[in-house]
């Protein structure tokens, strides 16, 4: 519940005005309907008395018949303004929360948000925020504005027409109505996060059972997931049936409180017009206002419902985010060598021995090694090493001289830039794409660079750099996609650039010309670059072979295996 | 077929009298309006308050209240049971049909997109019923009292057409706009966080949280523009609305004053009448509000049928067997295809028994895989025999062949579990250990900090492809399995690890098992016994 109250909070705040627009329009709604009501109640029931005692001409009919105008079409364009505004605060403060869990993922290892690129755990997150768009909507502001509104009717209703009505009906909606909403709370949260428990259950068999379809089938399994999905179902129903009978529960207790709250105000408007201390037309006053009072307290079922699974989405996000330390040391790096390893040993998490032999390795300025080995043998994790995104195994790693963890983060980025295997663009225009990479960046620098990764033609014949590439960079080839990503790798003008596989999806000659105009362009960068293609190493100045420890050596020496041609000889 | 004709003509009986018992509902408003007015008028004739009235008002209030709720019941169950159906139909369809559709897609339409058909009944269909009598019924008694005010309605009346007209358009560009709002951001928002990696390495946290920003504030606003129109259209009803509401209360004051002296019945109107007149007004405009606000319901759920339909129109043909655990063949495997054709695809004949092995041959897209789908029995044959263990391949064998098959496919699935119950899927408790060193996986667990306990998959260790077959193949040891089918066993492995893989597929037939494996890798193809190129292609 705090959790759900700091993101109330953190919503809110993301533009107090807009949602304080949204406020005073949804509460001129309620405000209206009531006024409106009870004014023409007021209206007719006066008009009839004056009719009656035969002063209808002295009767003022025309102030009462234009505050009824006014009201009957100032609701009507207060519904529009409050409809609008509302969602207009909605989309502003889910904005800012989903800025908010971006600025928190942007802490997380790589290697978590590499995994979170599943599609599972991603839409999750977008599910959880959505699931929170009915808190301000259908809950805070709908809540507000009820308060507003019963207070305000109140203190209408003890003016005009007496304190005795205007705390039997006013006070009495809301207590009782506070009542009702609470106990619909208190009843609702535990079926409706359970409800949305099973449902994530749901969720996480049906993909068990249709990512492993084929194994599913195969082990005789599928009777067994089918069941288990039937299973989550079922809970998922009976708890939705459950919460829909405490929603209605609460409907028809709030309905019956309004028909309270009119039988109370007829019965006490009538004892006060008998008694003589009030006219007919303002006693009408109190059940007309009662009858408004619904759709104050109506909408408001919804949102409390709601509530619990607002509760299990905020229980996974939190809107805090941490000060940013400055870092105010800065290392001043020492010329010679740029990258020296000594001895250095990676291991993959969950492993408990290296991938691969110790590695010693130096590169100076202008140096350019391609590092090869089998697939599996550790050359990626050795460039998230250095690239500083996780530890070693063993070792020493000196980045111009100063021991890597030395560095703070802001200035390793400005000297290592790595361009990993999976690199990924983002949906919006070439530039937008090319700006990640630099603050100043003009489109002289930017067609200089896509001359050098020789995507000057494709991306102008794509409509130049405006062109728009879909979400993830939908929109080019893999080979195109491979080269833009390098684009931007390269606009860093780094002092160590590591390049994984970088001419991957390219055919040779493109891969040559790449790697030959990136020489050319970044002559004093030393280059570090994994690779399994005769193209790259034929540019560079060394190639170190990494020996792969990796898995399945045998202990026994009878397992060892015998190599495929001695089996095809016995088999011939 | 006989499970949607239940589905569909239980709700409409039901859902009629869900429908019936709201509209009864509604129609208590009346008697309570005519409470009401009995009573402001005995106040006005300076009679009191008659308490019979205030009964009738309590409880024509509680009886609406309650019939409301009941209606409210019956069309939730009822909703639910469609939703249920539903549901069942579609996971009995895909259950059997491995590879139609992707495992995501699967999880959106039973988890969240089926729940849809639900709202449709209990919101859409009530307020259209609501909408046929209600609105009729208020006009009618409106008019009994005063023709005028009847006719201030019935100026609205004809144009309620043109309403839904609108609130259908307009809901359309709403939900629309919701389309853009909710998917895009959240595409965005996906986008950014998968690009993460990336945009740390280039130093441009700043940068890229400042597009981010930019995008979905355009995005706001193309979604304001679209909403500015789309509201406006319902805000023509609400502004219908609020202005009968006020030409009939001035009318009805000026009557009562005696100012004016027409739209009656003959004598002048009585204040009862007045306050009944004036307070069946919104009640004559709320079932065609809540129809505007239902509307919505209606084309989600039109969309969901729509999926679903194109599901069900796409049927192909369904697994052998019911993917149970099937009772195992006695004895030693054996297989025979004979002019087999599946999916088109000629397939070649293949005669094998215990402990011989083939390789198929042919450039990708031959239909190898298709072969090793008919012969696992996830695949029916359109012609020719496939004979297993001695007895045809069909619905009732295909769960007790594929007990003593295992697939290795070339990407393996590692679910998100326990190396150990990776290997022993069934929890039979066997120890793994002789499995693993027979597919050469013995160094890959020993390896492991966590040893079988270590948690595979998405949020835990990778394993490399090659690994990942080996681990397979393990499996398939510790199942027993004595025919194995692999698809493109080696493919994309170093000499090392490739080798590694063959040994094992080789000490496997060694005990007896059948060996098929779909490969264009001539290692491979050397290790085994024989080589069967498809039909439709080079080998």
């Amino acid at each position: 519940m705090r959790r759900l109250c700091q993101i109330a909070a953190t919503l809110w705040r993301a533009d107090p005005w807009a949602m304080a627009r949204g406020a005073a329009a949804a509460l001129a709604v309620l405000m209206m309907g009531a006024a409106l009501l009870g004014l023409s109640g007021w209206f007719v029931t006066a008009a009839a008395a004056a009719g009656l005692a035969g002063i209808g001409v002295a009767f003022d009919v025309f102030r009462p018949s234009a505050g009824v105008r006014f009201l009957a079409l100032g609701r009507a364009g207060a519904r529009y303004a409050e409809r609008l505004l509302t969602h207009d605060a909605t989309l502003r403060a889910l904005a800012a929360l989903r800025l908010t869990l971006l600025r928190q993922m942007e802490g997380l290892p790589v290697d978590t948000l590499r995994r979170m690129r599943s599609a599972g755990a991603l839409t999750r997150v977008t599910a959880d925020v959505d699931a929170l768009d009915g808190l301000v909507l259908r809950l805070v502001l709908p809540a507000l504005a009820a308060l507003v509104t019963l207070l305000g009717a109140g203190l209408m209703l003890w003016w005009l027409v007496g304190l005795g009505l205007a705390l039997a009906v006013a006070s009495g909606v809301l207590v009782f109505g506070v009542l009702v909403l609470g106990v619909t709370l208190w009843l609702s949260t535990a079926p409706a996060r359970r409800a949305e428990q099973a449902r994530q259950a749901l969720r996480h068999a049906s993909m068990g059972l249709f990512r492993g379809h084929r194994d599913v089938i195969q082990q005789g399994r599928l009777p067994l997931a089918r069941a288990q999905i039937d299973t989550a179902d079922a809970e998922a129903r009976t708890q939705e049936d459950h919460v829909a009978r405490v929603d209605e529960g609460a409907g028809l207790a709030l309905s019956l409180l309004i028909a309270l709250a009119g039988t109370a105000a007829l019965w006490l408007g009538g004892q006060a017009v008998a008694a003589g201390t009030l006219d007919p037309a303002r006693a009408a006053i109190g059940l007309f206002v009662a009858l408004a009072l619904a759709e104050a307290l109506m909408p408001l079922r919804r949102g409390v419902t709601e509530l619990g699974r607002m509760l299990d989405a905020a229980s996974r996000i939190d809107p805090t985010v941490a000060e940013e330390t400055l870092e105010p040391r800065s290392v001043t790096p020492r010329p010679g060598a740029i990258l020296a390893l000594r001895d250095v040993t990676v291991t993959a998490p969950d492993r408990i021995q290296p991938l691969f032999e110790p590695l010693t390795l130096t590169l100076a300025p202008g140096d350019w090694v391609a590092l090869t080995g089998a697939s599996g043998s550790g050359k990626s994790s050795l460039l998230d090493v250095i690239a500083g995104l996780r530890g070693a195994a063993g070792g020493e790693i000196l980045l111009s001289g100063l021991p890597l963890a030395d560095w703070p983060e802001a200035q390793l980025r400005q000297h290592v830039t790595l361009l990993p295997q999976r690199a990924l663009l983002v949906g919006g225009t070439i530039r937008e794409n090319l700006a990640l990479a630099r603050d100043d960046l003009d489109d002289t620098m930017a067609w200089e660079v896509l001359r050098t990764v020789c995507l000057d033609h494709v991306i102008e014949q794509a409509g130049g750099l405006g062109a728009v590439l879909g979400e993830g960079g939908t929109g080019l080839s893999g080979g195109e996609t491979r080269r833009l990503a390098l684009a931007r790798a390269l606009l860093r003008r780094p002092a160590l650039l590591l390049l994984d596989e970088p001419t991957e999806g390219l055919d040779d000659a493109t891969a040559r010309q790449v790697l030959t105009n990136i020489r050319a362009a970044l002559p004093r960068a030393a280059v570090l670059m994994a690779s399994h293609r005769a193209a790259e190493r034929g540019t560079a100045s060394r190639v170190v072979d990494m020996k792969y420890l990796g898995f399945g050596i045998s202990h026994d020496p009878d397992q060892t295996v015998p190599p495929p041609d001695g089996l095809g000889k016995a088999q011939s | 077929m006989t499970t949607a004709d239940r589905s569909d003509a239980a709700p409409r009986g039901r859902m009629a009298r869900a429908g019936a018992l709201r509209v009864l509902g509604d129609l208590m408003w009346p008697v309570q309006a005519a409470a009401v007015a009995a009573v402001i008028g005995g106040w006005l004739a300076g009679q009191g308050t008659g308490l019979g009235w205030l009964a009738l008002f309590l409880g024509a209030g509680a009886l609406r209240a309650g019939l409301s709720q009941l209606s409210g019941r019956i069309a939730f169950a009822e909703g639910q049971a469609v939703v249920e159906a539903e549901r069942r139909r579609l996971l009995d369809l895909l259950t059997l049909r491995p590879g139609r559709i992707s495992s995501a897609e699967v999880a959106a339409l039973l988890a969240d997109k089926i729940s849809l058909l639900a709202p449709e009944l209990t919101r859409y269909r009530i307020a259209m019923t609501r909408v046929r009598v209600v609105p009729l019924v208020l006009l009618a008694l409106v008019a009994s009292q005063s023709w005028a005010a009847a006719l201030v309605l019935l100026v609205a009346g004809p144009l309620i057409p043109v309403f839904m007209a609108l609130i259908g358009m307009a809901a359309k560009e709403a939900s629309a706009a919701q389309m853009i709002e909710v998917g895009a951001v959240n595409q965005v928002l996906i986008d950014r966080i998968a690009a993460l990696p990336d945009v740390r390495l280039l130093g441009g946290f700043d940068r890229a949280r400042a597009g981010f920003e930019g995008r979905v504030e355009a995005l706001r606003a193309r979604t304001m523009a679209v909403l500015r129109i789309a509201f406006l259209s319902s805000t023509v009803l609400e502004l219908f609305a609020a202005l009968g509401m006020a030409m009939i209360a001035v009318y009805v004051g000026f009557s009562l004053l005696g100012e004016i002296r027409f739209g009656t019945w003959g004598a002048p109107l009585t204040a009862g009448q007045g306050v009944f007149v004036l307070l069946l007004v919104p009640e004559f405009f709320q079932p065609l509000r809540d129809l505007a606000a239902a509307w919505h319901d209606r084309a989600a759920a039109a969309a969901v049928r729509d999926e679903v339909a194109a599901l069900h129109a796409d049927q192909g043909a369904p697994i052998l067997g019911r993917g149970a655990r099937g009772r195992r063949g006695a004895g030693a495997p054996s297989l025979v295809l004979c002019g087999g054709v599946a999916r088109g695809i000629a397939l070649p004949g293949i005669t094998l028994s215990a402990g011989q092995s083939l390789a198929v041959t042919g450039p990708s897209g031959a239909g190898k895989s298709t072969l090793l789908d008919v012969l696992a029995g996830l695949l029916p044959l359109e012609r020719g025999t496939l004979a297993v263990d001695g007895a045809a391949l069909d619905h009732t064998t295909a769960d007790g062949w594929r007990a003593r098959l295992a697939f290795v496919p070339q990407v393996v699935h590692v679910p998100d579990v326990t190396l150990g119950a990776y290997l022993d899927p069934l929890a039979t408790g066997v120890d793994p250990a002789e499995a693993l060193a027979k597919a050469e996986a013995g160094g890959i667990v020993a390896a492991l900090r966590d040893g079988l306990g270590t948690r595979l998959g998405e949020t835990g260790a990778g394993v490399s492809g090659g690994e990942a077959r080996r681990l397979a193949l393990a499996r398939a040891f510790v199942a027993g399995a004595d025919v194995i089918l692999a698809d493109e066993p080696t493919a994309d492995l170093d000499t090392d690890t490739g080798a590694k893989v063959i040994a094992a597929l080789r000490r496997a037939q060694k005990d007896g098992a059948i060996v098929i494996a779909a490969t264009h890798d001539p290692a491979l193809i050397v290790a085994l016994d024989g080589a069967a190129p498809m039909p439709g292609g080079v080998s």
